[in-house]
C-alpha cells in the first residue's frame, strides 16, 4: 500500500507519528544553545614564550623564527603571524575554519615539544593559548570599591577571577585596575650617603629582621616546649622602627633615612568606567565556545560571588556580548514569526477556505521543527543562519502541501468522498511534488559542499533546508492527505462573512487572471518584440553591476565601541589619562547614545593576561563604548563612528587614534570592512618608506579612515654605557654596577610583609622625588667590595638610544600592514582606487605588496559562490530535464534565472546595499524558487498540448489557470522575506541584504518568466512542430 | 442470471461494493486500475500525465430480479456526482458451472 493510501487509512498512527516528531523538535529547541553564526571563528592557537633581557630583534632570531619553522608544519594552517617584542614572543597560528581547536592544540604541542631544545636556555618553556587576543572579551566586569580598595587585587583573584576561569570554555580571566599592595620603602639618596648605607644593606636588614625561626624544643620538668622567635612585622609601621646602622654611637633606624609607604604597585594599569576609577575583569573565551553558554554561567555565578566579596566591593556589567547576541536572534525569531503569519494569510486569501488553510498552517511548522532534530543531533546552534533557513523555507514547505491540497479539493468537488479523494488526488501529483522537491535539492544539497568559511555557514543552510523540504514532502504525501480526508468537507457552503470578504477579492483575482490571458494572447502573437525587450532589460541590468558596490560582510550594528588611542611613546599616564577623560566627557555631552564608557591605560602586569598580550602602555588608552540598541536610537553606529573619528581630529595630542565597529578591526564578520596592504620585506628602512608611501595614497582615497600602520613608532629609552676599564679600576664588574642600578630604580623586593595569610612585598628604592632626571641617575652612587662610593657618571655615560619596535611577521617573513576601514563607500571601490595608485609605486626590489583583510575573505567567499552557482546551475537542469524528458523545456526554464540576477542587481542599486555574501546566498537560493515557477508553468502548457490543444491555446490557458498558484507560491516567499528585509530590530543589517536581493529578484523573475517563458515557449514548440512535420514530410515522399 | 459490467472512477469503488452488498448480490470480480474514455463526453481516465484520474472495473453476476435494483441505485449515484463518470453495462450470462 502506498504512503498516502496507509496514512489516510490509518490517521492515529499518521498524527501520532508527526506528533512524535514535533515534541522530539520541540525538546531539541529547548536544548539548542544561541549563537550569532555557526562555528565560524577561526580558530587560533597562540603560542607565548618569554626570553627575559632580550631585544625584539634577539627575540626574532632566537625565537620566534625556530619556533615559526616548526609550527609552519602543522596541519590545515593558514597563516602563521609573529609578533616578536622586547622580552617576549608571540605567534598565532591562524587555522582553517570549522577544524576541531583540541586537535590542533595537540599538533602544535608536539610539534613544541620537538622544537623546544632548539630554544636558549633561558628563555621560558613555550605557554600555549587557545584564543587569539584579536578576540573581543566576552564579559567585561567593571569593580568599584572604597575600604577595600588597597587590597582589591587580591579580592578579586581569589574570589572571583579564580571561579570564573574554572567555567569551560573561558580562554582567560584578567583584572585590569586594581593594583597589587606593595610596601614601598622610599630612600632619600642625600641622607643614605650621609649615613654611609646603601639600598642593598637596608634590603638585607629588613630581610633579616623581618623573620620568624623556630628553636627547637626543651623539656621543663615532665613537659616539652617549642622554643620560637617570632620576629615578623605585625604591621608596616614596625618597619620604621628598625635600627640599619649607627652614627656617631646613635643608632640610625629606618625613619631617619627612608620613608614607608604601604600603598599599591606604582606601575598599574588604570581603569576608569564611567569616569570613576575602578578596576575591571575582562572574560575572553576559548576559540569555538560558545559565548551565550559562558556569559549566562559568568552571570548565573555572579550573585554568587557577590556575596563573597566585602561589602563595599561591588560588581558590574559593562559589556556582555551576548546582550547583542540574544537581542539579535530574538529580533530574527520576531521575522520567522512574522513571515509565518503573512504566509497563513496569503494562503488563506487565495484559497479562500478556512479548513484549507488549517490544514497548511498545521503542517508548515511540522517541517520547520523536525529541522530543529537536526540542529541538535549535530552539535549546532540557533543562530542567524539557521533562523534565515526557516525564513526562507517557509515560503516553499507550504508549496507541496498547497498542490497537495488543491488536487484533492478539485477531486472532491468532482463528487468524490474524501477519504477516496485524499488517496487518489495525491496519487495523481505525488510524482511532480518529489520532483519539484527534487529541484529544489539541487540547489541546497551541493551547498553542504562548499569549504572554507562560506562553507561554514552554508553548510547549516544547505542541511536545514534540504531537511525541511524531505520532511515538507513527506509531510505532504502523508499528513495533508489525512488531514484532508479527515477535515475537507463536501459542498462546503459560504457564510455571510465569507461572502462579504472573499467577494471582493474572487472579483479581483479573476479580474488579474484575465488581463493576464489578454496580455499572453498579445505576447503570444508577438514573441520576437517580447523576446528582445526581455534580453534588453537584462542586458541593461549588467550594466547596473557597475554602480552595485561589493564588500565582504554588512557592517552589523551591536552597539559596540572599541577605541584605540596612542599618545606620543612615553607620554606619562597621568597626562593619558587626563586627555582621555577630557575627550569621555565631550563625548558623554555629544552622544546621549553612550550607555557605558570605560577606559584603561597605562603599563599592564605581565600576569594580566589579556592587557599584556595586546599593545600596553602608559601612553596607550583603550577604550570600550557600549551604545543604547539599534532600535532606541536616532543615529547609526557607523554614523556616531565617523562623527568620532572627526573629533578626534581635534586633538592633537593623540598621535594615533581608531574607532572599531563592533569592538574590534577587521572582525571576520561585523565589524567595519578592512582594506590591508601587506607589505614584506626585511629592511627596515625600505619597508618604512613604502609603508609611509601606501598610506599617504590611502589618505587621499575617499572613503577611508583610521589608516593604520602596524609597526609601532621606534622607542627612545635611556641606557647606560658602562666604561669598562673604568670599573675595572674601581674593583667593579658591569653586573655589580647594572643591579646598583636596579635596585635604586626598579627597586629590589626585600622581604614579604605577611598580613591575614597573604604576603605582600617589601621593596626599597628611591623616592619618586629622587629619581626624575638624568643627573639623578648620573648621581647614584655605586659602591666596590672596599667600602668605596663610585658615581655613575664616573664610570659611564647616559645616552638616549631608539630601539627598533615590535618585530611584526607573517607566514615567516617580516611585514609591515597599512590597513584602512572602509566608511561609507563599498569596499570595491576603495580597492580599486588604491590598487590604481600603488600600482604606480615605484618599490625596491624584495619588497611586494599584498592586499590582505577583509578584501582576501570576500575574493575567496565570491569565489566559491561563484564556482557553487554555476554547480548549482547545472544540478537543477539536470533534474529539470529528466523531468520533462527534454532539453529544450529545462533550457527555456532556465532563462527566468538571468532575471532573477537582473532583479537582484537593479533593487541593490535602488535600495543602495551592496553584493556581498548575505546578498550572494539570497541570489543562490534565487535559482531554486525562480525555476519553480517556470516548472510549474511549463508543465501545465505541455499537458494542455497532450490533452490535445493546439500551441498558441495550451500557452494561453495553460498561463491563465497556473497565474494563481505561481503568484501565490511567489507571494509566501516574498512575503516570508518581507520581515526581513524591512525588519529594525538589532542585527537587521545582516540579514536585510539577503531579504532585499530575494525579493527583487523573485519578483523581477516572476513577472518576466510570466511572459518570457510562454513566448519562448511558443517559439520552440513551433520549431519541434515543424521538425516533425518535415519528418513525416520525409518519410512519405521515402514510401 | 445476467451480468453487469460496471466501469467507475476509482473514487466510487468502496460505494459500489457496499451497494453491491446491500443489494444482496455476493459475487464479484474487480479490476483496480483500467482506462477509459466516455462515448460523449467526460474526463479520460489514462492515468497519464495529461489525464492522470483512473477508472476501476466490476463484474458481477446476479438474479434477473436484482438487475433494475442494482442498475437503478447505480444511476442515482452517477446522477448525484456526475463529474466523477460511472456506466453499467447488462447482458445475459448464457452458462456458468
Amino acid at each position: 500500500m502506498s504512503l498516502y493510501a496507509s496514512a489516510v487509512k490509518r490517521p492515529i498512527m499518521t498524527t501520532l507519528c508527526f506528533v512524535a516528531v514535533a515534541i522530539l523538535g520541540l525538546f531539541s529547541l529547548s536544548t539548542l544553545p544561541i549563537d550569532l553564526y555557526p562555528d565560524v571563528e577561526t580558530n587560533t592557537i597562540m603560542v607565548m614564550t618569554s626570553y627575559q633581557g632580550a631585544s625584539a630583534q634577539d627575540i626574532e632570531q632566537n625565537i620566534t623564527r625556530p619556533l615559526e619553522n616548526s609550527l609552519n608544519a602543522v596541519n590545515d594552517l593558514k597563516h602563521i603571524t609573529s609578533k616578536s617584542r622586547e622580552n617576549i614572543s608571540v605567534i598565532t597560528l591562524e587555522f582553517e575554519y570549522g577544524k576541531d581547536i583540541d586537535v590542533l592544540t595537540n599538533d602544535v604541542r608536539d610539534k613544541l615539544d620537538m622544537v623546544k631544545s632548539a630554544l636558549p636556555d633561558n628563555a621560558e618553556n613555550p605557554i600555549i593559548f587557545k584564543f587569539s587576543s584579536d578576540m573581543i572579551p566576552i564579559v567585561m566586569l567593571s569593580v568599584s570599591a572604597s575600604e577595600s580598595m588597597p587590597g582589591l587585587y587580591k579580592i578579586l583573584d581569589d574570589a572571583v577571577a579564580n571561579p570564573l576561569a574554572r567555567i569551560s570554555g573561558v580562554g582567560s580571566v584578567s583584572i585590569s585596575g586594581a593594583p597589587k599592595r606593595e610596601i614601598h620603602v622610599y630612600v632619600d639618596p642625600q641622607r643614605l650617603e650621609a649615613y654611609g648605607l646603601t639600598i642593598e644593606q637596608i634590603s638585607s636588614i629588613i630581610a633579616a629582621e623581618n623573620r620568624n625561626i623556630p628553636g627547637g624544643a626543651f623539656d621543663v620538668g615532665s613537659d616539652t616546649y617549642s622554643l620560637r622567635v617570632q620576629g615578623e612585622f605585625k604591621s608596616s609601621d614596625e618597619l620604621k622602627n628598625i635600627v640599619v646602622g649607627s652614627s656617631n654611637g646613635s643608632n640610625v633606624y629606618l625613619r631617619d633615612v627612608a620613608r614607608v609607604d604601604d600603598s599599591l604597585e606604582e606601575r598599574a594599569q588604570q581603569t576608569y568606567n564611567d569616569e570613576q576609577k575602578g578596576a575591571m575583569i575582562v572574560i575572553q573565551k576559548q576559540s569555538g565556545a560558545n559565548s551565550v553558554e559562558i556569559s549566562n554561567k559568568v552571570l548565573s555565578m555572579l550573585p554568587q560571588l557577590q556575596k563573597r566579596l566585602p561589602s563595599d566591593v561591588k560588581l558590574d556589567i559593562i559589556v556582555d556580548t551576548s546582550d547583542n547576541i540574544r537581542n539579535t536572534i530574538a529580533s530574527l525569531v520576531e521575522t520567522v514569526l512574522y513571515a509565518l503569519l503573512f504566509v497563513i494569510i496569503v494562503v488563506f486569501s487565495f484559497l479562500g477556505r478556512w479548513r484549507a488553510t488549517l490544514i497548511i498552517t498545521i503542517t508548515i511548522p511540522i517541517s520547520l521543527i523536525a529541522s530543529f532534530i537536526y540542529l541538535a543531533v549535530t552539535g549546532n546552534s540557533l543562530n542567524i543562519v539557521s533562523l534565515s533557513a526557516l525564513s526562507i523555507s517557509i515560503g516553499m514547505v507550504v508549496d507541496d502541501a498547497i498542490v497537495v491540497l488543491e488536487n484533492v479539493t478539485t477531486h472532491i468537488e468532482r463528487g468524490s468522498d474524501p477519504k477516496q479523494a485524499a488517496i487518489h488526488g495525491t496519487n495523481e501529483v505525488a510524482v511532480s511534488v518529489i520532483a519539484s522537491t527534487l529541484t529544489l535539492i539541487a540547489v541546497f544539497f551541493p551547498l553542504t559542499l562548499v569549504t572554507g568559511m562560506t562553507g561554514v555557514l552554508f553548510r547549516q543552510l544547505g542541511w536545514m533546508v534540504t531537511i525541511m523540504m524531505i520532511i515538507s514532502t513527506v509531510c505532504a504525501l502523508s499528513l495533508t492527505p489525512m488531514l484532508c480526508s479527515q477535515l475537507l468537507r463536501k459542498n462546503n457552503k459560504h457564510g455571510k462573512l465569507y461572502k462579504l470578504l472573499f467577494t471582493p477579492i474572487n472579483k479581483g483575482l479573476d479580474a488579474f487572471d484575465n488581463g493576464y490571458g489578454r496580455l499572453l494572447t498579445k505576447v503570444v502573437s508577438h514573441k520576437t518584440v517580447t523576446i528582445t525587450v526581455c534580453m534588453a532589460i537584462f542586458a541593461g541590468s549588467l550594466f547596473l553591476l557597475k554602480y552595485v558596490g561589493t564588500e565582504f560582510f554588512p557592517t552589523a550594528d551591536d552597539g559596540r565601541l572599541g577605541v584605540k588611542l596612542e599618545l606620543p611613546i612615553g607620554t606619562r599616564v597621568e597626562i593619558s589619562q587626563e586627555v582621555t577623560s577630557r575627550l569621555a566627557k565631550e563625548w558623554r555631552e555629544k552622544y546621549p547614545e553612550i550607555k557605558v564608557l570605560n577606559y584603561t591605560t597605562g603599563q599592564a602586569s605581565s600576569d594580566n593576561t589579556f592587557a599584556s598580550l595586546s599593545d600596553n602602555g602608559s601612553h596607550i588608552v583603550s577604550m570600550n563604548i557600549r551604545l543604547s540598541d539599534p532600535g532606541d536610537r536616532e543615529r547609526k553606529i557607523t554614523e556616531i563612528a565617523s562623527l568620532m573619528r572627526q573629533d578626534l581630529k581635534n586633538y592633537p595630542e593623540f598621535k594615533k587614534a581608531q574607532v572599531n565597529v563592533g569592538g574590534n578591526r577587521g572582525g571576520a564578520m561585523g565589524g567595519q570592512s578592512t582594506v590591508d596592504y601587506e607589505i614584506y620585506g626585511y629592511n627596515f628602512e625600505e619597508t618604512d618608506s613604502v609603508a609611509q608611501q601606501v598610506s599617504r595614497i590611502l589618505q587621499n582615497i575617499k572613503g577611508t579612515a583610521d589608516i593604520m600602520i602596524s609597526r609601532s613608532d621606534y622607542q627612545p629609552e635611556y641606557q647606560v654605557d658602562f666604561d669598562r676599564e673604568k670599573l675595572a679600576l674601581y674593583g667593579l664588574n658591569l653586573q655589580t654596577a647594572a643591579n646598583y642600578l636596579r635596585n635604586r630604580i626598579n627597586g629590589s623586593i626585600s622581604s614579604q610583609f605577611r598580613e591575614d595569610g597573604e604576603e605582600y612585598d617589601i621593596k626599597v628604592m628611591y623616592a619618586p622625588e629622587h629619581r626624575t632626571s638624568i643627573a639623578d641617575i648620573e648621581n647614584i652612587l655605586v659602591y666596590n667590595s672596599a667600602g668605596q662610593g663610585v658615581r655613575i657618571k664616573d664610570v659611564g655615560t647616559v645616552v638616549e638610544r631608539f630601539t627598533p619596535p615590535t618585530i611584526e611577521r607573517k607566514d615567516r617573513e617580516r611585514i609591515i600592514t597599512v590597513s584602512t576601514v572602509v566608511s561609507g563607500v563599498p569596499m570595491s571601490e576603495v580597492v580599486a582606487a588604491s590598487q590604481a595608485e600603488i600600482d604606480k609605486l615605484d618599490i625596491p626590489t624584495g619588497i611586494n605588496i599584498e592586499l590582505s583583510g577583509s578584501y582576501e575573505d570576500q575574493q575567496d567567499s565570491f569565489r566559491d559562490l561563484l564556482t557553487l552557482a554555476v554547480l548549482i546551475v547545472i544540478l537543477v537542469y539536470i533534474v529539470m530535464a529528466a523531468q520533462f524528458e527534454s532539453y529544450t523545456y529545462p533550457a527555456i526554464i532556465m532563462t527566468s534565472l538571468l532575471f532573477a540576477f537582473s532583479g537582484v542587481f537593479i533593487i541593490l542599486y535602488l535600495s543602495g546595499h551592496t553584493l556581498n555574501v548575505m546578498s550572494m546566498i539570497g541570489a543562490i537560493m534565487l535559482i531554486g524558487i525562480v525555476v519553480k515557477n517556470g516548472i510549474v508553468l511549463i508543465d501545465y502548457i505541455s499537458l494542455n498540448r497532450e490533452r490535445g490543444l493546439s500551441i498558441r491555446k495550451a500557452v494561453v490557458l495553460g498561463g491563465k489557470s497556473r497565474l494563481r498558484p505561481v503568484v501565490m507560491t511567489t507571494l509566501t516567499t516574498i512575503l516570508g522575506m518581507v520581515p526581513m528585509a524591512v525588519g529594525t530590530g538589532q542585527g537587521v543589517e545582516m540579514w536585510r541584504p539577503m531579504g532585499t536581493a530575494v525579493i527583487g529578484g523573485l519578483t523581477f523573475s516572476t513577472i518576466l518568466t510570466l511572459l518570457l517563458v510562454p513566448a519562448l515557449y511558443c517559439l520552440f514548440a513551433y520549431v519541434g512542430v515543424k521538425r516533425k512535420r518535415k519528418n513525416i514530410n520525409l518519410s512519405i515522399e521515402k514510401k | 442470471m445476467k451480468s453487469i459490467l460496471i466501469t467507475f472512477d476509482q473514487a466510487y469503488y468502496e460505494r459500489i461494493i457496499t451497494l453491491l452488498e446491500k443489494s444482496n448480490c455476493r459475487g464479484f470480480t474487480s479490476w483496480l486500475e483500467v482506462q477509459g474514455r466516455g462515448s460523449h463526453n467526460g474526463e479520460p481516465h489514462y492515468g497519464s500525465h495529461a489525464w492522470p484520474s483512473l477508472a476501476s472495473a466490476i463484474i458481477t453476476v446476479v438474479d434477473d430480479s436484482r438487475v433494475d435494483t442494482v442498475l437503478n441505485a447505480l444511476h442515482e449515484m452517477d446522477l448525484a456526482t456526475p463529474k466523477l463518470g460511472l456506466r453499467a453495462f447488462v447482458w445475459n450470462v448464457e452458462r456458468t458451472i
